[in-house]
């Protein structure tokens, strides 16, 4: 399989354990030091010193998991459904760590108290070879509307 | 139906509450006229536009725009944002430097100070009667505005009291969130988060001092954190910020009773002053020297000691001085508003505490946290809930009887529902236009 094939690959399985949901595997896809962010602004760099709508490291991540299934999290008595296309997957060279950038567009469908939603936007993996397939060590979710105001978001997208 | 100020005034009793204050849109109109047309509303901090020619826009009301700008002097104004001549909004971006406003549709073109600077063609106007020199042809400033302390809040009443005096002993909090910073100044740092809530403004503003909720709606979380936090090595916990945020949200009933709430004129309110849930967040060294440094240990801690929750300056505006960061309320329309969460830098201190404060606006008030979706999951079914005719009234009743008058201001128990009271007292008032005759607290 060539590269980019093995890529996309990734990639659509990652997008199914979301829309699953089965967010136990999708951790797992994280390397112990992953993150996941998606920023607020347009060409936002920075995760510390500027606000974000998500910025989970492997024990947020951990914490979401759990409070994800507590029977006592009202938001979450609304089971939500989403279903995630994923196009224009392309490489982009390899950061100071080694890791292989890919840059893809993305627009998911989501479900949650009686409304659909539309989101869509531009994903940055950062990804570790690991065996034939790889671990995240950093994905970047870029909502086209990062900066407008949002309703509650209770899925990783 | 039109509401007589008899029929406003019947909505609202010592202890109890009718429905239609959160479901009737010709309500809502009125509050955007009285209550929001009347009060000072909080507009945005002076640090937003820094240098001249800056501006940030937004409404005063659900629809009244205004431009906040900074004149080419370095002052700043409050203007209506509207074109003297046709009435077209003249900046239509939120914000941004220009060094001057010129109307998309015509070219009248206006000074950062409001002022007209030109008319194409003017000519036109010769010996019509139409005067280019009226003053009404300036873009128009708001009644009033006033900056405290870099915190910039605007009034479309011209018989408004001044800033500091409509906030009262309210003010305390304000000096308390910058006297934090050992250069006594805050600057709005790290962005902005806009969360749309599905409710009526004021089952947001209900939530802040609400005490009996936080163990309910947020036990989930809490019980995650607290959970998981135990399964992991006690220094890998020390380093983690969320595991002094979170965990206080399950505080118990006696803890926020003894926190105590304390409310003000117009509806301002807050809860803690000796103690909040905020109280037990570790200080670091650094960042303590510095205060030391700038204010010496006594007044370190005196100012340390002051340890509010949320503060309320009814309507518009919380704020958080111990956490440094503010919530903005923008209503929309009677069942929807607009929820801003700004951060503060406090001016001398080590970057790690702006970290803290933007970890703590993305943990709590993002729209994708673990606790602000609860809490709106809450309003979100009172909304829906109130449309139930089983009955007209919600009760406000917690500790009724017990709030202690002091003059300046009422104090009670951390879990009454005396900001609930004091909020509603406010509104009456407001509503029924009963403030500057009597002027009651």
């Amino acid at each position: 399989m060539s590269d980019i094939k093995k890529i996309e690959t990734f990639l659509y399985d990652e997008a199914d354990l979301l829309d699953n949901p089965d967010l136990d595997s999708w951790m797992n896809l994280f390397s112990e030091d992953g993150t996941y962010w998606m920023p607020v602004k347009e060409d936002q760099e920075d995760a510390l010193n500027h606000v974000s709508i998500f910025y989970d490291d492997r024990v947020m991540m951990e914490v979401r998991r759990r409070n994800f299934v507590h029977p006592r999290a009202a938001s979450k008595d609304h089971k939500v459904r989403s279903s995630h296309i994923i196009s224009n997957v392309r490489t982009a060279g390899n950061n100071d760590k080694g890791d292989l950038i890919v840059t893809s567009n993305f627009q998911a469908l989501v479900f949650y108290r009686n409304e659909q939603r539309a989101f869509g936007g531009k994903y940055v993996h950062h990804l570790i070879s690991e065996g034939d397939s790889y671990k995240i060590r950093h994905k970047k979710v870029t909502l086209i509307n990062c900066d407008a105001p949002q309703k509650s978001l209770t899925v990783y997208l | 139906m039109t509401y007589s100020n008899e029929a406003i005034g019947k909505l609202v009793e010592p202890a109890r509450l009718h429905r239609n204050i959160y479901t009737k849109e010709e309500i809502f109109e009125l509050e955007m006229e009285r209550i929001w047309g009347k009060a000072w509303i909080f507009i945005g901090h002076d640090s937003q536009i820094p240098n001249p020619g800056d501006y940030y826009t937004t409404n005063i009301t659900h629809k009244i725009p205004v431009v906040m700008t900074r004149d080419r002097k370095g002052e700043v104004h409050v203007l209506h944002n509207r074109c003297a001549h046709k009435g077209a909004k003249l900046v239509d971006t939120s914000c941004g430097n220009a060094r001057a406003f010129r109307c998309c549709y015509h070219g009248w073109t206006f000074s950062t100070d409001g002022s007209l600077l030109k008319i194409p063609n003017e000519k036109g106007y010769d010996n019509t009667g139409f005067d280019v020199k009226d003053p009404m042809n300036n873009m128009q400033k708001v009644a009033q505005f006033e900056n405290y302390r870099g915190f910039v809040f605007a009034t479309l009443d011209a018989n408004a009291p001044d800033l500091k005096t409509w906030m009262g002993g309210a003010l305390d909090v304000f000096d308390n969130l910058c006297d934090r910073a050992p250069e006594g100044e805050v600057e709005a740092a790290g962005g902005v988060l806009r969360y749309e809530h599905d409710c009526n403004w004021k089952l947001f503003l209900e939530n802040l001092n609400d005490t009996m909720h936080p163990m309910v709606t947020h036990q989930s979380v809490v019980q995650a954190a607290e959970d998981y936090i135990a399964t992991l090595p006690a220094d890998a916990v020390s380093q983690r910020a969320e595991a002094e945020i979170i965990p206080p949200f399950g505080a118990s009933f006696e803890e926020f009773e003894n926190t105590g709430i304390t409310g003000f004129k117009y509806g301002h309110h807050y809860d803690g002053g000796k103690s909040s849930i905020h109280s037990n967040y570790s200080v670091l060294p650094a960042y303590e020297d510095a205060m030391i440094a700038a204010y010496g240990e006594e007044r370190t801690k005196e100012i340390f000691s002051f340890n509010t929750h949320n503060t309320l300056y009814y309507p518009s505006v919380t704020i958080k001085s111990a956490v440094q960061n503010i919530r903005v309320v923008r209503p929309v329309s009677v069942n929807k508003c607009i929820v801003e969460t700004w951060s503060f830098r406090l001016k001398g201190a080590p970057e790690e505490i702006l970290q803290r404060t933007l970890l703590y606006s993305r943990l709590i008030n993002s729209s994708a946290s673990m606790v602000g979706p609860d809490d709106l999951e809450g309003y979100m079914r009172i909304q829906d809930g109130l449309e139930s005719t089983g009955s007209d009234w919600i009760e406000m009743a917690r500790q009724f009887g017990s709030d202690k008058d002091e003059g300046d201001r009422i104090v009670g128990g951390g879990t009454s529902d005396l900001d609930m009271r004091t909020q509603y007292t406010a509104w009456r008032n407001y509503m029924t236009e009963a403030y500057g005759t009597e002027g009651e607290l």
